[in-house]
């Protein structure tokens, strides 16, 4: 075990928080046909660094996360957090979906301090943190209301500030801002690239939206339809500010960065 | 650091306007006004029929004599004593059956296995009438407090488990994914997640489940015993006093309203979050 342990972290690349290695996953493994999803997929994330998965509708992305977070078995291949291989669920890795997963009967600071009252941090420090969290998103006047009242821009705000309170180093987002409208949607992805960017976390994202994924990472990395493998890595040089989503779109190789994963997630 | 958003966008809530609820209790009072409206008529109309001698007032009753016989029983006593001891039976039957079943629904979440074994005996013992059980409850209970107790308990038991683990069980599993990745244990799903998600479907439990604690108590009288609504109604009826019959059955429905009224209380009281309760 302590080997293995050498082994694994003597592998780690200098700030490489997480590695993937030849991953694949089938279910029903112990019936006459298996299901495979995910045939063989390895990448890696490095601090401060955003990366994207995209992929078509159904190409297991969901399930991909899924193991990365430990909350399914990997059928095959390696999982390595902080050069260590995966045991559990991963300290320190902040897990958000599209549904914004808010508890109706806890208030919207509540909800935030959700993470902290599972990791029995005390309720005086969990409330000023989860208070913190909700202000840097611009929700401080809203901390009494139940996520009923709030809109659904807030509420995804409001789980990102639960993803954040913790204060984790890495955020994995499974198709976060997907059911935003456009603009709530870029002030959202702005205000994520920020927290991630000027405090040097990394961020894993997996979505469909190409647009989505050339304007916030620094790697785009494009997944084959079902049982899904790496088909290309495009790494995102987008000049200027990366916090703005606008300016990001407006770049002149925008476009070319579009129509090429597009052009990818076509013929696969 | 990352400054306040420029745009946050308007609350939906704004405070009501005091117009608004001023309207909805006209409304209010217009319902209530319509239904006392229609009750009148239909005792005047059953009044009129049995004083016509188009009825027969000693096999059905009048609205008449339903009004003597309470004004009696108030008089002689009997009506808070009955109205107390099935009302007794029927909360004391109704909290021991929802804290069995609400526990063993809740219990049968923890594990997948203990509720695959007990579902038959729980299906077995859901499809067994409860009258059917009135006999031996009497014969292993006695003819006092302890059988209706019981009668109204069994009454609740089965419904109100299988309530809570059908509640327990319908838990977003995306909602335990993410607890599971905040690293939450068991046990602490169970406490942050599952039991307050439970919470709704207890409480529709709750409201139907007074009502079948109230029938067990009844039952439990018809089949023995010297006091409560149940006592009277069933000896009215075998002394053809049908409108004391009514009159006891009258009292019935009230206990009936009062005590889901009571439940309906404890619900917004105690689940501040549901808008659609207040």
């Amino acid at each position: 075990m302590s080997f293995a342990r050498t082994i694994a972290g003597g592998a780690a690349a200098a700030g490489e928080i997480f590695a993937a290695t030849d991953l694949g996953k089938s279910f029903g493994e112990d019936d006459a046909a298996p299901v495979e999803v995910i045939r063989s997929v390895s990448f890696a994330l490095a601090r401060g660094e955003i990366v994207s998965l995209v992929g078509p509708s159904g190409c297991g992305k969901t399930t991909l996360l899924n193991l990365i977070c430990g909350l399914l078995a990997p059928s095959r291949g390696r999982i390595a957090w902080f050069g260590r291989p995966l045991v559990g669920t991963p300290e320190r890795v902040g897990y958000m979906l599209q549904k914004d997963l808010l508890l109706p009967w806890r208030t919207a600071v509540e909800n935030a301090e959700l993470g902290l009252q599972i990791k029995r941090v005390g309720r005086a420090e969990r409330r000023a943190r989860a208070m913190g969290a909700l202000e840097r998103l611009g929700l401080a006047g809203f901390a009494g209301f139940y996520p009923s009242a709030l809109s659904g821009g807030m509420r995804q705000r409001v789980a990102l500030a639960r993803t954040l309170a913790p204060d984790p180093e890495v955020l994995l987002l499974d198709e976060p801002f997907s059911a935003l409208d456009f603009q709530t949607k870029l002030l959202i992805e702005r205000d994520t690239a920020r927290l991630v960017r000027e405090e040097q976390r990394a961020l894993l994202l997996i979505t469909h939206d190409i647009e989505e994924a050339v304007s916030l990472s620094d790697r785009v990395i494009v997944l084959s339809r079902r049982p899904s493998r790496v088909i290309t890595e495009h790494r995102i040089a987008l000049p200027g500010d990366r916090t703005d989503m606008i300016q990001a779109r407006e770049a002149p190789d925008f476009a070319h960065y579009v129509r090429s994963i597009w052009n990818e997630l076509e013929l696969h | 650091m990352v400054s306040v958003s420029d745009r946050v966008e308007t609350a939906v809530m704004a405070p009501k306007p005091a117009g608004r609820a001023r309207r909805r209790w006209r409304g209010r009072l217009g319902v209530l006004a319509a239904q006392l409206a229609l009750l009148a008529l239909l005792l005047a109309a059953w009044e009129a029929a049995t004083r016509g001698a188009a009825v027969n007032a000693f096999l059905f009753g009048s609205p008449g004599g339903i009004a003597a016989a309470l004004i009696a029983a108030a008089r002689d006593g009997t009506l808070f004593t009955d109205t107390l001891v099935t009302g007794l039976e029927t909360l004391a039957g109704f909290v021991l059956g929802n804290l069995l079943g609400t526990g063993i629904g809740l219990a049968l979440w923890y594990s997948r296995f203990v509720s695959r074994v007990l579902q038959p005996f729980i299906l077995a013992l859901g499809s067994i009438p409860i009258v059917a059980l009135a006999p031996i409850v009497i014969i292993w209970f006695g003819t006092g407090f302890a059988s209706k107790l019981a009668m109204a308990t069994l009454s609740v038991v089965v419904v109100s488990l299988v309530i809570a683990y059908k509640g327990a069980l319908g838990v977003d599993p995306d909602q335990i994914n993410l607890m599971r990745s905040l690293g939450a244990d068991k046990h602490q799903i169970f406490r942050h997640l599952v039991l307050p998600a439970s919470l709704t479907d207890i409480f529709a439990g709750l409201k139907l489940t007074v009502g079948f604690a109230l029938v067990g108590a009844i039952i439990g009288e018809f089949m023995s015993s010297d006091e409560g609504l149940g006592h009277a109604i069933f000896k009215a009826g075998s002394l053809y006093v049908i409108s004391k019959v009514f009159a006891e059955l009258a009292v019935t429905v009230a206990l009936a309203l009062v005590l889901s009224a009571l439940v309906h209380r404890l619900e917004r009281a105690l689940l501040p979050w549901r808008h659609d309760l207040q």
